[in-house]
């Protein structure tokens, strides 16, 4: 997918949790699994397969990349491989959150959501 | 004890299951992925929960995810091997329309044949390889190379069949070390850029020797002359493409 469709195109939940993940640093693929599993209050639990699916395909369309950052003090191994968000991934994540703006507003006007 | 060897035997048992992504895949995430998976079981053996029931979780999710991947892969290669066939037989067109109306071209089957086999080749080369790397550089310089790779080739053993030139030997000889030196350098720009590099210099480097040294009539024709100078030209461009896509990674 193009990048500039990319960073336009709606998500799929784990891209979006993955893309959050990695909004605030760079992490590796367990730090990402435990970011998202903190983030959704443990609803959204994915396995490794999912999750590096996801990375590949979120790769291919320019929304992560590797980061150049390799050890994690706490784990001190060398191999792991972090990744961070592309200008296109971060695009990507504000357009999506401004999507979920625009529904929450219509859904509060609709319903007085939340009163 | 009786823990860590249940870590070690599921870590293995995981890391042959992982085998089983598609080959590129598994180059680029199956470390990843044993890593993901150690971190996971520690992670519950730390806390004192059940190991054999989350490793079969997680066994069968990646299994459902490694299927999805090379169900991709064999969708995405079924579509590369009809773009190749169909693109060869395309360009195979030029020569057939020419045999029709040019005096004197005529080719045997095999001729054909033979064409459309490296026209394939080339196009399979070309989509394999340029999709090691998402930079426009890259796949510039994959498709400048192959091109002219193949024009090199092509007009080497066209001329071999037709005189007794050994310098058309030199110039086989230039593709046989490229090719040994794209192998080495595993796909990587930096290597293919040195690759491409040194084949313009060594194309340039035996035409001149041969201005210099070799007899009058065994010199190659103007025409010939040209044509390896273009290829050199293609190389050096390729080269010059491989090293910016090499930057760019690095940055």
């Amino acid at each position: 997918m193009p990048k500039k469709a990319a960073a336009q195109a709606p998500l799929t939940p784990a891209v979006l949790h993955i893309l959050l993940a990695l909004s605030t640093q760079e992490r590796h693929g367990y730090g990402i699994m435990k970011q998202v599993e903190m983030d959704s209050l443990g609803k959204v639990n994915m396995g490794p397969g999912t999750l590096y699916g996801s990375i590949s395909r979120m790769m291919d369309a320019g929304l992560i990349r590797v980061s150049d950052h390799r050890v994690d003090p706490e784990m001190d191994d060398e191999r792991r491989i972090y990744y961070e968000l592309t200008n296109t991934g971060q695009a990507a994540l504000s357009a999506e959150l401004e999507r979920y703006r625009g529904v929450l507003t219509v859904a509060q006007g609709r319903f007085s959501y939340g009163n | 004890m009786g823990t860590e060897a249940s870590l070690l035997r599921y870590r293995t048992w995981y890391a042959a299951l992982v085998r089983l992504y598609p080959p590129s895949f598994h180059a680029q995430f199956g470390e990843g992925l044993k890593q993901t998976f150690h971190d996971l079981c520690r992670e519950r053996a730390n806390a004192r929960r059940g190991l054999a029931g989350f490793a079969l979780w997680i066994y069968c999710e990646t299994l459902v995810e490694i299927i999805r991947e090379n169900t991709i892969a064999m969708t995405e290669m079924n579509k590369t091997i009809l773009r190749a066939a169909l693109g060869a037989l395309a360009l195979l067109m030029v020569p057939i329309a020419a045999s029709q109306v040019v005096e004197g071209w005529n080719w045997e089957l095999k001729g054909f044949v033979l064409t459309y086999v490296l026209f394939f080749g080339t196009g399979m080369a070309f989509a394999l390889i340029s999709r090691k790397m998402g930079a426009w550089s890259y796949k510039a310089g994959v498709g400048l190379a192959l091109a002219a790779g193949f024009v090199l080739g092509w007009a080497s053993m066209v001329h071999m069949s037709e005189t007794e030139n050994q310098l058309n030997l030199l110039y086989i000889g230039v593709l046989v070390a490229g090719g040994i030196g794209v192998w080495h350098a595993r796909l990587q720009p930096r290597g293919l850029a040195r690759v491409a590099l040194g084949m313009a210099a060594a194309l340039a480097v035996i035409a001149l020797a041969a201005m210099l040294t070799w007899d009058v009539p065994e010199r190659p024709g103007g025409n010939q002359s040209g044509l390896r100078g273009v290829c050199a030209l293609l190389f050096a461009t390729a080269g010059l493409l491989f090293r910016r896509a090499s930057l760019a990674e690095t940055k």
